[in-house]
This record gives structure tokens, C-alpha cells and sequence, in this order.
């Protein structure tokens, strides 16, 4: 659910810069390249196609990272733990589920109210995460649910900064203005709260620096890492596998190097690789937390 | 397109511009839009038009109007019809008013200096003295860069000649640039298809711009400045967009009470103690700043907050003292700034004015009222204005005495045609007349405008006033290059 919303907020965020530049200017390619594997025939084909584009991301089946099949599996998942979830979650990812498979969804995708439906599913998605904040108790079930959330978001975050940054070639002493960070920023939710927070014209370091190191924003990845720190603390404690002490230390060597890194010190050469090595520990705890937790 | 379009329906006045429509067809500028409108029919207007309702309404893009102690939210009514202006069009305002704001800067820079402009008799004396926006207070304050006139919002009119003309200066607190951005956000999602086939220039850096020019203003010794919005409060009819631009650049929001001046220092009074503030984009009218100096009653302001100024401890923009220069009795002095400043012909032309304290003047426009609008040079927002070809024999005798006991206060014009423009209005297609505000940012690396402005519309048949205190609403503006 959680890469549903990051998703919709790019997509929005995307429609919505195809239409204030020119035409020729904007390209769905790279959105494409983060979140489907067409290949490179298809990409070329749908990436001047608003209505295309939007609906691969969104609606077709054939794309299993599509909103639509995400919903859909979040569906089956939340069907087979509905004793651990609170009526109220249940309904919503139901209600979810529905809506995503109405006609008027495909009609109106096609039209010129695509901001419509991509706004009514991120309402959704962050209705979902509102209710389940407010409804869910605090045990198992809610820390599992937000290891999830955060690694998940934390590796969304990573990925749309590595594809900025490599669309600049890693190149961080070339000063660009607030309008190259704009996409990345709108798309993380954290435009506004950079502004708010930085305020000197040296964007690429303030970027850097909000988006993975910023432990208050609640995308960065320190923010995210922070977060599973908590929750993996208290599952620890309750789950006697002898495989997590080896968890909470892989955990705790990425933890460190993101905590105790000197943003400065990030230049051109190193950026890309901190950047891959960072992409790689979390898939790898990714999978360990997945053995360990949900592999018997 | 079926005979009975509402297209179809669009009939323009004789001997007005017709922003769309030459006599018989439509302007190059229009054809796109005009072609992708025959696409849809009344139903699928109105839908639009409701939405657009609801977002600015979901957005709190509002105004509140007090009617027995209840505020009633209202929408500032927005026109779905896009208002389009060429390229080639955009640049001629864009240089014009370039030319207008640097001459304008000259002159306030030389009005609270050496008043050359005085001595040599470009400008009379008595004129400046009778100013009451002419603030002697303000007399040798140094401000960065020589910059007084940051923000501004020059008004256009297009008159049947098809030409632009400058209606007014607003050089104090213009406001309207909230609206821009938003109008275009709301067209984004009302016609996506054919906004984004229209080649229209983004105004979205606006607030980019903005605060650069804030940053700069700041002393070059501090390298983290602190900025501020001063803002009268919520009450203030234009407090969303004090809201809006806050939340743009990034910078707080903060009423006179929040302000405090200590040894000619001004600080925000903060959670963490006081912090100081370094640039200030002011909302508040010069009279309110600063009850030391201006009205002594004012709660909007801060007390000592013009000795902070003078002492150059703080950047107020747009600077103390501005009104002088849009004064709608100057305004006619405008061309002749730009002649003796800069050595240019005006590239924009101001509407004839006649100054009602010369007395020929005041004998004209009184035998001459039908044609003329009067306007009182201390009054906007479309108050204290006459219109001679409706103002009735009761009304016009009662304003004649008012005028003829302060003829200074008073310039009369001829009344110009405002160009319309087709809007969408009780499900049928209509002219109404309009005027146009860019919006420029002067700063240390020059003027810059955005290629848009706020169009504002006059939604009632035949009227010429298009404020929003007077029933007007705006439209998108788009700029495109396809000249």
C-alpha cells in the first residue's frame, strides 16, 4: 500500500508537470523505467502518452506492479489476516479494491479528469493509513505492518533520488535551481517542508540532505530507518529465532552508515556508489526480515 | 459543430476589441482553444465550471463576507475560458513595463532624495507636498540595491484600438498573484487536453523568483537571512494569499503582534526565544506600520519598526513611501518620468488624464462628464469611481460639490472600452470586459515578469469594473508562443 501512495504521488506529480511545459519536454519514460520492466519499445512508445502511460501504471493487469494489482493483492493479504486487522482497516482496503475495478475509474483515466482518479486513490491510500494509525492496537500485527511501510518507503525514496541524481549525472558541484528539485521534492510530499527548512541556494547538498538524512521528514531514509529501528526492537524481543540477533546487527551496520555519514563528504564519485550500496542492504534485510518473520 | 453550439451563440460588441473575434473571425491565438471547445457541449462546460467551483472552494481559496455576524465563505468567481495573449503580444507588455518600473524605481529613489525631478520642473512641487502617500518619514532612507518597487502589479486595458494601456500603478501591496497560480492549477484540471496542446508558458516559478529577490535583499553579512510575511491578519479580505505565499516560499506567516523592535533590531518572537527577522514582505498598508510614526492606533504594525528601517536593520518590501508613485494624480506624470529618466519614448501609453486642481480641467471634465470617468486619487478596489455615462442627475450633483471642494483628489479620463473576452456564464457563451495584471519582481539582477497576470473580468453585462470588491472574477491568462 505503501508504494501505492508513492506511486500516485509521482504520477500526480508527473501529469500534472506534463501539462505546465511543453510537450516535447516531458517524458514518462523515466516514471516507467522506476515502476514497470516494459521493455524499451514500449517505454519509447508510451512516453509521450499521458492516457497510456497512466493507465499501465494504474490499471493494467498485465503490469504487476500496477495500482490495480497491488490493491488487489493487499486485498487477498488483508483477507487472510482479518483477525489481526481492525474492522475498520479491512473496510478500507475493500473499499479500495472496488473502487479500482469501477468502469467510470477506465473512463474517466481516458478523459480529462485522470487527476481525479489518481487524487481518489491517494485520498484512499491516505485515508488507509489515517485509520490505520488511529484503529490499529500497538502489538505484533501494527509492527509488522510498519517494517513494511518503511522499508518499503525507504527503498521508494532511494530509487526516485538515485534516478534524479543520475539524470544529473551524480553531479553535485553544478549548483541547480529549485526547479530541477521540484519533481523529486512534490514526490516525496516534502516540497513545502524544504522550503520551509532550507534556505540557502545550495539545492543539490539541501536535497541530498532532506531526502536521506533529514531524520524530521517523514520520507527520508534516516526517517524510515529510525522507524524500523523501533519496531524491529520490539519484535526482536519476542520472536527467539537465533537468525535475528544476525537481523538486528545487518540492521544496525546500514543504520550507522546512513546515521553517521557526512552528507559533505558525498562528492560525484561516491554518491552513485552509497547510493547502490544503501539500495542493496535494504533488499537484502528486506529478505532476511521476510525469512525470519513470515518463512517457518 | 452542430448549428446550435453555444459557440455559435457568441455575439461580440461593435467598436470593442473582441480578444477572440476580429470583426468576422477568430484570432489566430483563439483557433486552437476554439476548436477543442466545439468538442463539447453546454453540460460538459457546466461540469467543468462546477468544478472548478469546488476546488477553489476545497482549497479555502475564499473570501469572507459578513452579513449579520455570520461570515459566509464565497468563491472570488473564476471564469472557465481561458483569456490568450500572443507571444509577440507578451513581449511588447513585458518590455513596456520593464520601461514603466525603472523610470517609477528613479523616481522614488530621486522623490526621497534630491528631488531633482522638482527643480526641474517635471513634476510639481505642490503636487508631491498634497500627496498624502508621500511619506516625509521615509525622506533619505537608504534601501538595498536602490530598489523600492519590488513587487508590483501594473493594470492593463486593451482599448478598441487593440493596443495596451496602463490603467494604474499598484507599486504598495498588490495582490492577485495567488490567484494566477491557482487559476492555472484549477485549468490543469478542468482542460488538461488543451492546456497542455496549447504551448502555454508556465507561470508556476513565480514563487521561486520571489524569493530569490527576498534573499538577496537581505545584508550581505547574513548568510541565513530570516524572512517574514507581515500580514494584517485573517480578516484581511486578501489573507489567503498571505497564507499562500507563505507556504510557497517557505517562509512565516506572522501578524505585528508576533514583531517585536528591540535596539532598532526587529525579532519574531519564536518558541525558542527571539529571532531575528531580516527582510520583511509587508501586507499591511504604510499608515498601519509602525503606530510610533503612522496611526497611532494601529495593531497591525510594530512600534519602532521605521527606525529599524531607517537604520537599514531591516528590508521592507516594497519599500515605505511607494504611494506616492502610484497616486492616480502622478500616474499622468509617468510618461514624462520616463523621458527624463531614461531618454525613452513610454513603450506602454497611459490613458489621458486630466488633473481636476487645474481648473480648466475642472471645467472640462464637468461639461464633459458622459464621456469621462472621474476617479478619486486616494480611493481603489473600483471605490470613489464616476461613471458620467451612468451616474444619476442626483448623484452626479452631490459628487460635483464633493470634487469641486478637493479638486486634488480627483483626475478624470475618458471612458475606454475595455476589450472583452468570451466567458462562460448561466450555461451560454458571453462578452465581458476585462483588464489585464502581470505581475513583475524587481530585484539586484533586474526586473523579471512571469509570462501570465490576472485577468480580471467585469461578470455583469456592459460593466466596466472589474474589481473584486465590485462583482468581478478572473480568468486563467495564458501566454503562448505560436507568433
Amino acid at each position: 500500500m505503501e508504494r501505492v501512495e508513492e506511486m500516485l504521488r509521482v504520477a500526480r506529480t508527473y501529469y500534472i508537470y506534463s501539462l505546465d511545459t511543453n510537450h516535447t519536454d516531458s517524458s514518462w519514460k523515466p516514471v516507467l523505467q522506476i515502476y514497470t520492466d516494459l521493455d524499451e519499445d514500449k517505454k519509447t512508445q508510451f512516453e509521450m502518452d499521458n492516457y497510456a502511460a497512466l493507465k499501465y501504471l494504474l490499471l493494467d493487469s498485465d503490469n504487476e506492479n500496477s495500482t490495480k494489482n497491488i490493491i488487489q493483492r493487499a486485498r487477498e493479504n488483508a483477507r487472510g489476516i482479518q483477525d489481526h486487522l481492525t474492522r475498520e482497516v479491512w473496510e478500507e482496503v475493500n473499499a479500495m479494491y472496488h473502487s479500482i475495478n469501477r468502469s467510470f475509474v477506465t473512463l474517466k483515466l481516458a478523459s480529462s479528469d485522470a487527476l481525479e482518479i489518481i487524487d481518489l486513490f491517494l485520498k484512499h491510500s491516505m485515508m488507509y493509513a489515517g485509520i490505520m494509525d488511529v484503529t490499529m492496537q500497538r502489538g505484533i500485527g501494527w509492527n509488522i505492518m510498519k517494517l513494511g511501510k518503511f522499508v518499503e518507503r525507504s527503498i521508494e525514496t532511494l530509487i526516485l533520488t538515485d534516478k534524479q541524481f543520475e539524470l544529473f549525472d551524480y553531479d553535485l558541484c553544478t549548483e541547480r535551481g529549485i526547479t530541477n528539485w521540484r519533481f523529486l521534492l512534490l514526490s516525496l510530499a516534502g516540497y513545502e517542508a524544504y522550503l520551509k527548512t532550507y534556505r540557502s541556494n545550495k539545492h543539490n547538498q539541501q536535497v541530498l540532505h532532506q531526502v536521506i538524512f533529514n531524520a524530521d521528514f517523514p520520507h527520508s531514509v534516516l526517517y524510515c530507518l529510525n522507524q524500523i529501528d523501533r519496531s524491529l526492537a520490539v519484535l526482536a524481543q519476542e520472536n527467539s529465532n537465533p537468525e535475528v540477533a544476525d537481523l538486528l546487527r545487518m540492521f544496525g551496520r546500514m543504520h550507522s552508515k546512513v546515521r553517521f555519514t557526512d552528507p559533505l563528504t558525498l562528492q560525484q564519485e561516491n554518491i552513485k556508489q552509497f547510493f547502490q550500496e544503501l539500495k542493496h542492504d535494504l533488499q537484502n534485510f528486506n529478505s532476511k526480515l521476510r525469512l525470519i518473520f513470515f518463512s517457518y | 459543430m452542430t448549428e446550435d453550439h453555444f459557440l455559435n451563440e457568441y455575439v461580440h460588441h461593435e467598436n470593442t476589441w473582441d480578444e477572440m473575434y476580429d470583426s468576422k473571425n477568430i484570432r489566430h491565438q483563439y483557433s486552437h482553444v476554439f476548436s477543442m471547445l466545439k468538442h463539447l457541449d453546454v453540460d460538459s462546460m457546466s461540469n467543468r465550471h462546477r468544478l472548478a467551483g469546488e476546488l477553489f472552494l476545497n482549497q479555502g481559496i475564499t473570501f469572507t463576507v459578513y452579513n449579520n455576524n455570520e461570515g459566509i465563505e464565497r468563491i472570488f468567481p473564476f471564469d472557465i475560458i481561458p483569456r490568450i495573449i500572443t507571444g509577440s503580444e507578451w513581449r511588447e507588455i513585458e518590455q513596456g513595463i520593464a520601461q514603466r518600473l525603472k523610470a517609477l524605481n528613479h523616481f522614488l529613489k530621486d522623490i526621497y532624495h534630491e528631488q531633482q525631478i522638482i527643480h526641474d520642473g517635471i513634476v510639481p512641487a505642490e503636487l508631491i507636498a498634497s500627496c498624502p502617500h508621500y511619506i516625509r518619514e521615509a525622506y533619505g532612507v537608504r534601501v538595498p540595491y536602490d530598489i523600492y518597487v519590488h513587487i508590483s502589479g501594473i493594470d492593463l486595458i486593451r482599448g478598441s484600438d487593440g493596443k495596451f494601456y496602463v490603467l494604474e500603478d499598484n507599486l504598495r501591496t498588490p495582490s492577485g498573484v495567488s490567484y494566477m497560480l491557482e487559476n492555472r492549477e484549477v485549468t490543469k484540471r478542468i482542460f488538461p487536453d488543451i492546456l497542455s496542446t496549447s504551448n502555454v508558458k508556465s507561470v508556476s516559478h513565480y514563487p521561486m523568483l520571489l524569493h530569490e529577490i527576498l534573499l538577496e535583499l537581505a545584508s550581505s553579512q547574513v548568510s541565513d537571512p530570516y524572512i517574514v510575511i507581515l500580514t494584517p491578519g485573517i480578516f484581511n479580505s486578501a489573507y489567503y494569499e498571505h497564507t499562500f505565499l507563505a507556504k510557497q516560499l517557505g517562509i512565516d506567516l506572522v501578524e505585528g503582534r508576533d514583531l517585536v523592535v528591540d535596539n532598532h533590531k526587529v525579532y519574531t518572537k519564536t518558541t525558542k526565544g527571539l529571532k531575528q527577522v531580516n527582510v520583511i514582505y509587508r501586507r499591511v498598508d504604510d499608515e498601519f506600520l509602525d503606530p510610533l510614526v503612522f496611526k497611532q492606533d494601529s495593531l497591525l504594525g510594530v512600534p519602532g519598526l521605521l527606525s529599524t528601517y531607517r537604520k537599514g536593520n531591516v528590508a521592507i518590501v516594497n519599500a515605505v513611501g511607494n504611494g506616492v508613485a502610484d497616486d492616480k494624480a502622478v500616474y499622468a506624470y509617468v510618461p514624462e518620468m520616463i523621458k527624463y529618466y531614461l531618454n525613452e519614448e513610454p513603450i506602454l501609453n497611459n490613458i489621458p488624464t486630466y488633473q481636476l486642481s487645474d481648473p480648466e480641467a475642472l471645467k472640462y471634465a464637468i461639461s464633459n462628464i458622459d464621456n469621462l470617468v472621474i476617479k478619486n486619487t486616494n480611493q481603489s478596489g473600483g471605490y470613489g469611481m464616476i461613471m458620467g455615462n451612468s451616474i444619476s442627475d442626483k448623484d452626479w450633483v452631490k459628487a460635483k460639490a464633493e470634487i469641486e471642494k478637493n479638486p486634488r483628489n480627483y483626475v478624470a479620463q475618458p471612458i475606454i472600452q475595455l476589450s472583452t473576452v468570451p466567458c462562460f456564464i448561466n450555461g451560454k457563451i458571453q462578452p465581458r470586459h476585462v483588464d489585464l495584471r502581470p505581475f513583475a519582481l524587481c530585484g539586484p539582477q533586474g526586473i523579471k515578469l512571469v509570462p501570465g497576470g490576472l485577468t480580471r473580468v467585469a461578470l455583469t453585462e456592459g460593466s466596466l469594473i472589474v474589481n473584486s470588491s465590485q462583482g468581478g472574477g478572473s480568468k486563467d491568462t495564458w501566454i503562448i508562443d505560436n507568433d
